[in-house]
């Protein structure tokens, strides 16, 4: 079964031809006849299916456009052209604990959080508990969480996006976070997400962690897919091309 | 699972999350203000005293005389300075909540429109408490609570619209403009001296009073202090005026929001 099925998906960026970053300049550069719009294309005409169970890593430059496609993907930017069909719920881990606030509790933010990536809070009241004891930090549950230390904030977001397990789970740039216990502790839970038949894709530049993670490697660039297959054959094609 | 057609659901159309995520962010503009302040709740209540005392000291003797006869001025004063400040907080804290969560936005679907009603609500929960020193002063001036009073949530729910409307115009324009923070401080520093807050109306010129009688926080103002001790006159025609108004304004707002969000959100 497909979860995840794109099809000749573009997206496009409009921009003016001057950065206009205030109502002066562009009024000025109107005036002039210097307006004029160019796009900028992120992503040309990617089509690409995804299985369930499947991980699939996604793998290129700076600016080739894979932050993009995970954008796309999590539903926040929609794509200029083309369809994109996604098969159930999905939780991103794109920049662990973006909705954290650092003036609130630990308890209040596990609540925020849960609820920013869908879930129904009352469901997640019971939870908490559990949530804190995974990310050690129950002592701590009714601080403010900017009397955490880095790690604490860091296992917490980990701790709050993967109690329950999504359909599609997208991760960028998020495995190596905290010290080394919590690094074999995540990746441990990251297993069981794997086991328990999540789909997943993730986005790095730790082609280690690509290769022992994923089934399968997109790379990306400049906004088209070259190459597309089984891990280890793009991996030593991305490293041979001098990336 | 619903088989009723109107449902909060389908009037907002937000889902049981969004709902849910709306409340914690008010909830938490509260507790951020509040909770966390040395003075606590008593901050609220006690900074539009403040403010409606410095202003009293300062006016009291210039227009207090101007006033019809049962109308007393403390109140008068007061309740423009909470009518006032809900309506630039608001305002303010609306346009600049989208930008503010740029990082949530740019990662999470959440619908964006969230932020900007989150904020308006809660500057619309800050008046309400600030209701209450409000009837203090009533009281001590020799007025009394109109059984009209309920009709001032109403009009504050009103505004709340009224102030999300214009919320989600400038947060796009915020993001994409730069400058037009400035130009909307400068605009609201001229809407608040157009609106009577410490002054009456009939001391104003012709000219300059049909500006202020056509401006829509007259009328919400009129009819606050109206229902709340009966303090100002207020027509039906008001409530209508500001009716329109205010859900002109937002629907315009949320249109005008949905048309360019997509193109927005690129430059986050």
């Amino acid at each position: 079964m497909n979860i995840i099925e794109i099809k000749n998906l573009s997206f496009f960026y409009r921009v003016l031809n001057n950065n206009h970053g205030s109502l002066k300049e562009l009024f000025r550069d109107f005036l002039r006849g210097k307006l004029s719009i160019e796009n900028y294309m992120a992503i040309s005409n990617i089509s690409f299916t995804v299985k369930k169970g499947q991980t699939v890593a996604i793998i290129g430059k700076n600016g080739a456009g894979k932050s993009t496609l995970l954008k796309i993907l999590a539903r926040v930017m929609q794509p200029t052209s083309g369809s994109i069909f996604i098969n159930g719920s999905i939780a991103p881990m794109i920049e662990l604990g973006a909705g954290f606030n650092t003036e609130l509790t630990g308890r209040e933010n596990i609540l925020f959080y849960s609820s920013l990536i869908g879930r129904d809070i009352n469901e997640v009241k019971p939870r908490i508990p559990k949530i804190a004891d995974w990310a050690g930090v129950t002592d701590h549950l009714d601080y403010q969480l900017r009397t955490y230390s880095t790690g604490m904030v860091a296992r917490l977001a980990f701790s709050v996006a993967t109690d329950q397990v999504p359909n599609l789970l997208l991760i960028d740039e998020i495995l190596s976070v905290g010290d080394e216990e919590f690094a074999i502790k995540s990746k441990n839970r990251m297993k069981q997400i794997h086991e328990s038949g999540c789909t997943m894709i993730l986005v790095s530049h730790d082609l280690d962690a690509v290769n022992e993670m994923a089934d399968e490697v997109i790379w990306l660039d400049k906004g088209t897919i070259k190459m597309i297959g089984s891990s280890s054959e793009v991996i030593s094609a991305y490293k041979a091309s001098g990336n | 699972m619903k088989n009723h057609k109107f449902s909060i659901y389908t009037i907002t159309g937000f889902n049981k999350n969004n709902l849910q995520l709306l409340r914690l962010l008010i909830q938490q503009a509260l507790t951020l203000r509040y909770k966390r302040s040395v003075f606590g709740i008593g901050w609220t209540l006690l900074n539009p005293m403040l403010t409606s005392f410095i202003l009293w000291i300062v006016f009291s003797f210039l227009f207090a005389g101007k006033l019809q006869t049962g109308q007393q001025f403390a109140p008068y004063l007061m309740a423009g300075v909470l009518l006032n400040t809900f309506f630039q907080m608001g305002l303010l804290q609306s346009a600049n909540s989208v930008s503010g969560n740029r990082n949530i936005l740019t990662k999470v679907a959440v619908p964006p429109k969230i932020f900007a009603f989150a904020a308006a609500l809660a500057s619309f929960a800050n008046f309400l408490i600030g209701l209450i020193p409000l009837t203090i002063i009533v009281y001590i001036s020799g007025q009394g609570l109109e059984l009209t009073f309920p009709i001032v949530f109403i009009i504050g729910l009103l505004l709340a619209l009224f102030v999300a409307g214009i919320g989600l115009t400038l947060s796009i324009l915020f993001i994409r403009f730069e400058d037009t923070t400035n130009v909307v401080n400068a605009l609201l520093l001229m809407l608040s001296a157009l609106t009577p807050i410490f002054y009456p109306i009939s001391i104003l010129s012709k000219p300059v009073k049909f500006i202020v009688t056509l401006n829509p926080l007259t009328s919400f103002l009129d009819l606050f202090r109206w229902s709340f001790s009966n303090n100002a006159i207020a027509t039906w025609k008001d409530f209508a005026y500001i009716s329109i108004i205010s859900i002109g304004t937002f629907v315009f707002g949320s249109f005008f929001f949905k048309k360019h969000w997509s193109k927005t959100i690129a430059m986050l």
